[in-house]
């Protein structure tokens, strides 16, 4: 062993009769302490060099001591420390002395680790010596850079995705939390203080939508349901966002309510295109309805022209009665009535026409099914009898009531019907006629039948039947069945077809019934 | 025998079309049946009785003109008027060529109808009285003997009695006393009427 140099330390600062119970003392404390111990003197010459600090760096006591403290120290540190001890003996200017600081230590292997240091100067001996206590902190970095980049992350992903995050403490007094995105989602500068719920709820949420929203959190508040709501915003500048909010309520096991944790989603650009989706598809749908009607033209001439000459007919009649000696009133009062109910006739037909053709939101309520299918009979009929085809309706008793768009469920019922219309063009009059059933299955839902006696579906055209723009028939869009599935899907229903008995096809779809009426 | 009042027969699925038509005819004395379909017409037995029918060119399941050929092939000779909508003509073309007598278009003014159903029942009493006069010529033919068959067809040729008594091996008064009794069957005024009246039921139909 080399000389010990904390004795001479000791012995320089005259506490004589401590020496060796000191140096004890010392030597114990140095190698107990868990944080690598160095001594150096002023030039930075190693005196002391305790266990920990041989783990930490690689090098026994013996190798290091005597020698410059600047071989543990990775670079810059170890080009710079000469100077800091120069400079402080020169000016006294402190650079880590009493302050401690992060630095890159070097072990003997080469290898760097991060380390914390702390510095003191031995008081009262001269010339000045230091000791050094060192820290591996490796852990610790690793630590604070995962969370730093987890953190990191996790505003990036809130940015993405626009979802913000927030916790409200209701007890312990525990400081409420608001994502930066939430801020951003809102508008408000993050150096502003969030707004309170108060205020959001009465101040912020879109008139219309605050009834609703109330509740949810009504709901929430009262611990009925964790809130998950879509509603729309009023920002300070005006703008108008979608957001889609969900909070939980956290509770402790007596089911007080400790915290509400929620997110909110801003969801205004997949709103706008979805919207724009719908009004493209509703457009697309409206124009087929159109063309469907542009079709049926002369079928509808003739339905409106059937009345016209029922009427023209009967007041010829009645004006001869009323020209004889003596009129049978009686049969002209006949006459005025059946007048009447003809032209109440005509105008219906003008009426459904105009409700069919006719632009409009897309409205679902619950629908009776015979009631639809006595609004669709004319327009039905009328293609029919264009085409001296029976159309036979056969309607199950007692059926619930879907949940739907009545014109766009007539739409899909009379393009069925019309394809097959059209399939029997060609063939014998015994078979000339289509069934429309309907009928329930199971509790939950309705399937509408069109069965013609057709020339039936070849195969190569069955596998593009749905395809939009895809027809067999001179002067058709194609859009017709691609159309109504679309719209039977979004009805939450599915429109599928299997060859008819003997002869033709039969299309069928079905509807999810209102939940009002399946709970008998 | 007795005469059957001609009838209006009415074919419309359109009830209200039905009944107007009905009042109609009504009004000015037309006997008048009305029915909703081609089929139900057929069950009625009426294609055989003297009167019109007026006929809707589209209805569901049998169409007018689909009626039109199964009364064809009853041979019936019922004249028929067609009510036909807008757009409807190249159907009432080939209802004409099928031998419908007219085609009128609705919605109509009374008069036009009602001129087109007495003109297609006046065709139907001449028709129905050229055919009962060819019933009545063929009953007085099948009561000639053979020989006086002989003679008729001879004089109905322009053979002269002597001509006749040498290719009937006849004298020529027995010709003469024949000839008397076919005039006297036949019913004929001269000998021009009963030319006439052979020609009328030895001429191929048309």
């Amino acid at each position: 062993m080399k000389q010990r140099r904390p004795l001479e330390t000791a012995r320089r600062a005259g506490a004589h009769h401590a020496r060796s119970r000191g140096e004890k003392d010392f030597r114990a404390l140095l190698d107990a302490a868990v944080d690598a111990i160095v001594v150096i003197d002023d030039k930075g010459i190693l005196e002391e060099f305790s266990l920990a600090a041989q783990r930490m760096f690689g090098y026994t006591a013996e190798e290091v001591i005597g020698r410059s403290v600047n071989i543990l120290m990775a670079e810059p540190y170890r080009s710079r420390h000469d100077g800091y001890l120069t400079r402080y003996a020169a000016t006294g200017e402190k650079r880590i002395i009493g302050i401690g600081r992060e630095v890159t230590g070097q072990r003997k292997d080469g290898s760097v680790f991060p380390c914390e240091i702390a510095v003191g100067q031995v008081a009262g001996v001269e010339p000045p010596r230091f000791v050094g206590f060192i820290r591996d902190i490796t852990r610790r970095k690793e630590d604070e850079e995962r969370l730093r980049r987890s953190e990191a992350e996790l505003r990036l992903a809130q940015q993405l995705a626009n979802l913000g995050n927030y916790v409200l403490h209701f007890r312990g007094g525990e400081q409420d939390h608001f994502s930066p995105q939430l801020y951003s989602i809102l508008g408000i500068p993050p150096t502003d203080a969030m707004i309170s719920r108060e205020e959001y709820l009465a101040h912020w949420v879109h008139p219309s939508d605050r009834a609703r929203v109330l509740q949810a959190f009504e709901s929430l508040d009262a611990g009925e349901a964790p809130l998950d709501i879509e509603y729309r915003v009023v920002l300070r500048d005006g703008r108008v966002r979608h957001l889609h909010h969900i909070t939980q309520a956290v509770s402790d096991g007596s089911g007080t309510v400790l915290k509400h944790v929620g997110t909110l989603h801003d969801v205004t650009d997949r709103r706008h295109a979805e919207d724009e989706a719908r009004q493209l598809q509703d457009r697309l749908t409206h124009f087929s309805r159109l063309s469907t009607m542009g079709e049926m033209a002369a079928g509808l001439a003739h339905e409106i022209n059937q009345p016209l000459s029922a009427i023209a007919t009967y007041a010829q009649a009645s004006q001869r009665l009323l020209r004889q000696p003596q009129p049978d009133t009686a049969e002209v009062v006949a006459a005025l009535e059946q007048i009447n109910a003809q032209a109440l006739r005509a105008g219906e037909v003008i009426r459904r026409l105009r409700n069919f053709v006719k632009n409009r939101e897309v409205r679902r309520e619950a629908v009776d099914c015979s009631r639809l299918l006595d609004d669709l009979r004319t327009l039905a009929e009328t293609d029919a009898r264009l085409h001296n085809i029976r159309l036979r309706i056969d309607a199950e008793e007692g059926l619930p009531t879907v949940y739907a768009d009545p014109i766009q469920l007539q739409q899909v019922i009379l393009n069925l019907v019309r394809n097959a219309i059209d399939a029997m063009a060609d063939v014998s009059e015994e078979r000339r006629e289509v069934v429309l059933s309907t009928r329930r299955i199971g509790a939950h839902e309705v399937e509408v039948t069109v069965a013609d006696q057709g020339s039936g579906l070849a195969p190569e055209a069955t596998e593009h039947l749905f395809n939009p723009f895809f027809t067999t028939k001179a002067g058709g869009t194609g859009l017709g069945l691609a159309i109504s599935r679309s719209i039977v899907r979004a009805h939450g229903g599915r429109l599928w077809h299997t060859p008819n008995a003997d002869f033709g096809a039969r299309f069928h779809f079905t509807l999810p019934a209102s939940p009002a009426t399946t709970g008998e | 025998m007795k005469e059957v009042k001609p009838t209006v027969f009415v074919v419309d699925d359109d009830a209200a079309v039905r009944d107007s038509l009905r009042m109609l005819l009504k009004s000015v004395g037309l006997p008048v049946e009305v029915f909703e379909s081609g089929q139900e017409f057929l069950d009625a037995n009426r294609d055989d009785r003297p009167g019109c029918l007026v006929l809707d060119i589209r209805m569901p399941g049998m169409s007018g003109l689909e009626l039109q050929v199964k009364l064809n092939e009853r041979h019936s000779i019922l004249p028929i008027i067609f009510i036909t909508g807008h757009g409807d003509v190249p159907m009432a073309v080939e209802a004409m060529q099928a031998g419908a007598v007219d085609f009128i278009q609705k919605p109509f003014r009374d008069q036009d109808l009602l001129d087109r159903i007495n003109q297609a029942l006046d065709k139907d009493a001449g028709s129905r009285r050229m055919l009962a006069e060819r019933n009545m010529i063929r009953k007085r033919l099948e009561s000639l003997t053979p020989r006086e068959r002989e003679v008729l067809d001879l004089v109905v040729a322009g053979e002269a009695n002597k001509v006749i008594a040498g290719d009937l091996n006849l004298s020529q008064r027995t010709v003469e006393i024949h000839r008397a009794r076919v005039m006297e069957k036949m019913e004929a005024h001269s000998l021009a009427h009963l030319v006439r009246m052979v020609l009328e039921v030895e001429r191929p139909e048309a």
